[in-house]
């Protein structure tokens, strides 16, 4: 959200900033997964969603990983894990 | 060793010592309560521990867990403690943990009379925990006795991977006797050895000779033990591949090895016709009996069982085929009687019961013989 | 769908569990303390904060680098009591009740090893309440990690000591009328030098009172307030594990925040009060004992034997 707003009158400057890269990488082992909603429900910038059987979580939004682990931490079935990327 | 009047009690203490016992967990109950405070004295001057649990299902649940250390251990208690520990000796069967268990009987049902003597307690040391387990007990007959059985149940234990139950009781118990000791140095208990690297063990191999190998925790065999019914590695199961195999393995590894396990002592007279068969403290009326009848000119045999379970049955079985009566004594109301007759039959038994507390007398045993 | 982030097995039988792939257990320290010979998922019904609670069990353990050669786990019966056998450590499994009793032995005789007693709230202090007031009584150095749902779960949903008043169960289908326990007071009073409590949903804060409990040498009890949704909840009308979980964040409160309240208004809440309420200096008694061996062993030097 912070873009900058050139001055309408001056050619840009400055290029528009790049949209954040994402800071986690999730990854599902879905064998494990029992389907209980957890880290869908709770994950912040909504980056899972269960799929059409709801039998385990899509990451539908990779893009939005903040690397918060509540995702990992709170998972009973230790099903997700997230890797903080650099 | 010089020789030393002692108890019973103290007796049994010294054959743990003697064994390589060093930990002991208990809750005091008349009258085995001796030997919880001698190895309270004692054991620490060895590097040993003992400690007094707030009950008797803490003391079994506690030796239990030094065991599964590393170190062997012992408890000792009386007919309300042993039925107060019955659950936890159920789980040393079926997780196979070696541990010693002193019952030093005494007149029941339920509190009873403390301070009396019984062998009330022979049946539930069978059967007192739930489900089809193997059992060994044993019963001394006098101080020296109770020593050396005490030693052979560590060794059985260990041996067999199985919990033991001295079945004293308390005149055995409190009884004095001067006794020499043997040099400690010279006992020995079967040591277990695991050789296998932990990325193979498995402390629950039906091996062909029915006893696994077991390794301590804390060595690097970092294994599951559990009271359910479990697969080689220690794993729950519900699979009847892996159960039946654990039932026939853990209930007939002592089959093999009777030879070792069935203490028994035959006093036989040819041409007799009856004969004795007692075990604990009833033993030494049977045998009083058997030198006053053999005195008056009647040929008797005389069996002592100093194992109880499992049963001696090719011992008794013999007995049966050569006299025509076993006279049975015993302080309850018999229960090991009871093992006789399903052997040999009950024509050829004759109960000499008392369950009061008092001792059955060699003149009830020659008075059952005449009748 | 992103393929290379989501591993499923194709062929995956009904009642078996499956082994994840080989790279599986690189992805994280904590899954690196899972048994790799053990078959997964757990045992758990879907959502059950027991699973949470183990996660932060290993990352404490994690945290302090124990060797896990000289780590314990003892459990009694119960759902709780499921959790060691799927964790790489040595695991005792024992009858209900008594797994402090079991950890007493098993301390005594192996003071350099780390023993942590793992119970749910029924194991620990209905059957199990002598041996928790005794072990705490000692201050023997075992960690008593009890798992606290409220409930019976693994038998379908009894009542427990810790069930609140009113609350319905198989066993209470008129509504409980047994005032619950408090765990953590009463392991105050009985002696315990740590004591604290936390929520699966906090789950970083119970990982961190882990951590500190486990290294306390003496006796320390972690509350984890957790919940069940398919017995107490479903009979009580709770929701859905998520909405459970939810609950724990809306009905707790840190001690640090209870205690700016006024009397009145500290007196008047319901929450869960969430912190570390003891973290005391106590003799151990597995050292106590050491102590006694070495001044009986110089008494003997001194004495002739009897």
């Amino acid at each position: 959200m912070n873009d900058v707003i050139a001055d309408p009158g001056q050619p840009q400057s400055t290029p528009l900033p790049a949209k954040k890269s994402p800071r986690g990488e999730v990854f599902i082992y879905a064998t494990w997964c029992k389907g209980c909603h957890i880290c869908v429900e709770f994950c912040p910038p909504r980056v899972l969603a269960m799929n059409a059987d709801e039998n385990h979580p899509r990451i539908v939004a990779p893009e939005k990983c903040t690397a918060c682990h509540f995702c990992d931490t709170h998972c009973p079935d230790l099903a997700i894990v997230v890797r903080k990327l650099d | 060793m010089p020789v030393k009047l002692m108890q019973g009690n103290d007796a049994i203490s010294w054959g743990a010592i003697a064994a390589g016992c060093r930990f002991y967990a208990g809750y005091p109950i008349t009258p085995s309560t001796e030997v919880a405070e001698i190895l309270s004295r004692e054991l620490p001057r060895l590097g040993g521990k003992f400690i007094q649990m707030e009950d008797e299902i803490a003391s079994m649940a506690a030796i239990i867990g030094a065991r599964v250390g590393g170190v062997k251990s012992m408890t000792a208690t009386s007919g309300p403690g042993f039925s107060l520990m019955q659950e936890n000796i159920g789980y040393a069967a079926m997780t196979e943990i070696p541990c010693v268990v002193v019952n030093v009987q005494r007149l029941g049902p339920s509190t009873g009379q403390p301070t009396a003597a019984s062998q009330g307690d022979v049946m539930q040391a069978r059967w007192g925990t739930h489900g089809d387990h193997p059992i060994i007990a044993l019963s001394p007959i006098s101080v020296r006795n109770a020593f050396d059985l005490t030693v052979k149940a560590f060794d059985f234990s260990e041996r067999y991977r199985t919990p033991v139950i001295l079945l004293a009781d308390e005149i055995v118990g409190h009884m004095r006797e001067p006794v020499e000791l043997p040099d400690f140095k010279t006992i020995r208990i079967f040591e277990h050895k695991v050789t296998e690297s932990p990325a193979t063990y498995k402390a629950f191999r039906n091996t062909p000779d029915g006893v696994p190998p077991l390794a301590p925790f804390g060595v690097g065999y970092r294994y599951h033990i559990t009271g359910l019914f479990h697969d080689e590695v220690g794993f729950p199961t519900q699979r009847l591949d892996e159960i039946d195999p654990w039932l026939e393995r853990v209930n007939t590894k002592f089959d093999a090895h009777l030879d070792d396990i069935l203490l028994t002592a035959s006093d036989e007279q040819p041409g007799a016709k009856v004969a004795f068969l007692s075990y604990g403290a009833s033993a030494r009326t049977a045998r009083h009996a058997m030198k006053l009848a053999r005195a008056r000119g009647t040929k008797v045999d005389l069996l002592t069982l100093f194992t109880i379970w499992p049963f001696p049955e090719a011992q008794v079985e013999a007995l049966g085929d050569r006299v025509d009566r076993i006279i049975v004594p015993e302080m309850n109301l018999g229960q090991l009687a009871y093992e006789v007759e399903r052997i040999v039959g009950r024509k050829k038994v004759k109960r000499v019961v008392r369950a009061n507390g008092e001792m059955v007398t060699p003149q009830m045993v020659l008075d059952a013989m005449e009748a | 769908m992103d393929d290379q982030h989501i591993y499923d097995a194709q062929d995956l039988q009904h009642d078996e569990g499956q082994l994840p792939p080989e790279n599986w257990f690189d992805r994280s320290e904590t899954l690196q303390k899972l048994r790799k010979n053990k078959k997964f998922p757990t045992i758990w019904c879907s959502g059950c904060g027991i699973g949470v609670v183990m996660g932060a069990l290993i990352r404490a353990i994690d945290h302090l680098d124990l060797d896990i050669d000289k780590v314990a786990l003892v459990a009694g019966i119960g759902c709780t009591a499921r959790m060691p056998v799927y964790m790489d450590f040595n695991t005792l499994h024992t009858t209900h009740g008594r797994a402090l009793a079991f950890a007493t032995g098993l301390k005594i005789a192996r003071p350099d090893m780390k023993v942590i007693a793992i119970m749910g709230d029924g194991d620990a202090l209905a059957i199990g309440g002598n041996h928790f007031i005794h072990a705490a009584r000692r201050n023997l150095g075992i960690t008593a990690l009890v798992v606290n749902n409220a409930i019976y779960g693994m038998t379908g949903g009894q009542y427990s000591p810790t069930t609140p008043l009113g609350a319905r169960a198989t066993t209470a289908p008129y509504g409980n009328v047994e005032p619950p326990f408090p765990i953590c007071d009463l392991a105050i009073a009985a002696g315990a030098s740590y004591v604290a409590r936390s929520t699966v949903y906090h789950a970083l804060e119970l990982d961190k009172f882990l951590a500190e409990a486990i290294a306390k040498d003496g006796f320390s009890v972690v509350e984890a307030v957790s919940y069940c949704h398919t017995t107490f909840g479903r009979l009580n009308k709770l929701g859905t594990a998520a909405d459970m979980m939810r609950s724990l964040k809306d009905n707790s409160i840190a001690k640090t925040a209870l205690d700016r309240l006024t009397p009145e208004e500290q007196a008047a809440s319901t929450r869960i009060v969430r912190g570390k309420f003891v973290d005391t200096e106590r003799p151990q008694y597995t050292q106590v004992y050491s102590n006694l061996i070495t001044r009986v062993q110089e008494m003997k030097n001194d004495q002739k034997d009897g």
